[in-house]
């Protein structure tokens, strides 16, 4: 054992926090991971068992639904590409413009480390990122109800 | 120093995994990393949350699969079947459905909460972008699973969902065809489906879950704001 033996190294200090008081992760920090994960667990059970997921009618190819709806996350993206044929009248322009708007976002987002390079953290002293990340969160969720309405 | 009495049997257990594996002590600095105390809050959980809500899916999901028939004759059947006939087979389905809801919205939640602290900001600019394509991951996941139970919805949300990469320029035929494997939603499609939901996509989950891992525990989590 003695040679094998394993040396602990010395009590590590991050150097973003060196003055503030740790606990270890494990029990400590990880106890916190399972209560919030149970809790949402909980939320779970409770929504699968009272709302069940359900079953349409047998996939027909030959019968198109009057209503087509993706799934909520998805409705942003759904209403989204309806927008560019409104505004510049339908054609090859418009049916661009709705699928690369939202690669070039996705691509932003990235790459957004990349982009903003600014050391500040604290939202106090990034208002502007803020407000422009509101508005976008704004945009999405008017989008998503449009489409859920639409 | 002479000790009489007999150590506690899980310290025996691990004296014999130790002289084996000489892993105790690698073992106890993992465990005892320390986690600085501002990161004790419900918010910094997102993450964790959403990693646990991806292992349901993971046990749900081998739980459907043990039923499930990925054929265009056989699948609305054996969804009927898993409702119908296996015990609590309706209540893995519905964690199944809701959990895939949830998980993308604990993902937004988390990347919210990364943005809104600041802490992909250098130095921890990769584990943003692994993190965002873990966020590609699951909507990829919630796509490809949405075509499975054969259903009317499953059918005409996938058909108008792949059109949209028709629109794509130079490459959009292409590019849907390879995702249809034929011109309409079909049979090749389902199974197509089937296999990059149930391997391609849980392959690369674990590989940038492992890469989102890796960099948290070495670069620790950001400091106070």
């Amino acid at each position: 054992m003695s040679e094998a033996e394993y040396k602990r190294p010395e009590p590590y200090q991050h150097p973003e926090y060196p003055e503030e008081d740790t606990i270890p992760f494990f029990p400590n920090y990880i106890i916190l991971e399972v209560i919030t994960s149970y809790i949402v667990l909980a939320l779970l059970v409770v929504l699968a068992s009272l709302l069940p997921t359900g079953l349409e009618e047998q996939a027909d190819p030959f019968s198109t639904p009057a209503h087509i709806k993706p799934e909520w996350y998805f409705l942003w993206i759904y209403q989204f590409i309806k927008v560019p044929p409104l505004l510049i009248g339908p054609g090859l322009l418009a049916e661009l413009a709705g699928i690369l708007i939202p690669a070039i976002g996705i691509v932003l987002l990235i790459i957004l480390p990349f982009l903003d390079r600014k050391p500040q953290r604290h939202p106090r002293n990034r208002k502007l990122a803020m407000v422009i990340t509101g508005l976008i969160l704004a945009g999405f969720v008017a989008l998503s109800i449009w489409g859920w309405y639409s | 120093m002479e000790t009489t009495s007999r150590p506690n049997w899980w310290t025996r257990v691990g004296d014999w995994f130790d002289e084996r594996l000489n892993v105790r002590g690698p073992l106890e600095v993992f465990l005892r990393k320390p986690v600085p105390k501002h990161a004790i809050r419900w918010y910094f959980c997102l993450g964790g949350i959403t990693f646990s809500l991806f292992l349901i899916q993971g046990v749900t999901g081998i739980l459907l699969s043990l039923y499930y028939k990925p054929t265009p004759e056989q699948a609305y059947d054996s969804i009927l079947f898993i409702m119908n006939n296996v015990r609590f087979g309706w209540l893995i389905r519905s964690i199944h459905s809701w959990s895939a809801s949830l998980m993308i919205a604990t993902c937004v939640a988390h990347m919210l909460r990364v943005y809104i602290t600041g802490s992909y900001k250098k130095p921890r600019e990769l584990n943003w972008v692994a993190g965002v394509f873990l966020l590609l991951l699951t909507l990829a996941f919630g796509f490809t699973g949405y075509l499975l139970p054969w259903d009317q919805k499953a059918l005409w949300g996938s058909t108008v969902g792949s059109e949209i990469l028709g629109v794509v320029p130079l490459i959009g035929e292409y590019l849907l065809g390879l995702l249809r494997g034929a011109a309409e939603i079909s049979a090749l499609t389902l199974t197509r489906f089937y296999g990059i939901h149930m391997l391609a996509l849980p392959v690369l989950a674990f590989i940038f879950l492992a890469i989102h891992f890796v960099i948290i525990r070495r670069q620790g989590i950001s400091g106070p704001l």
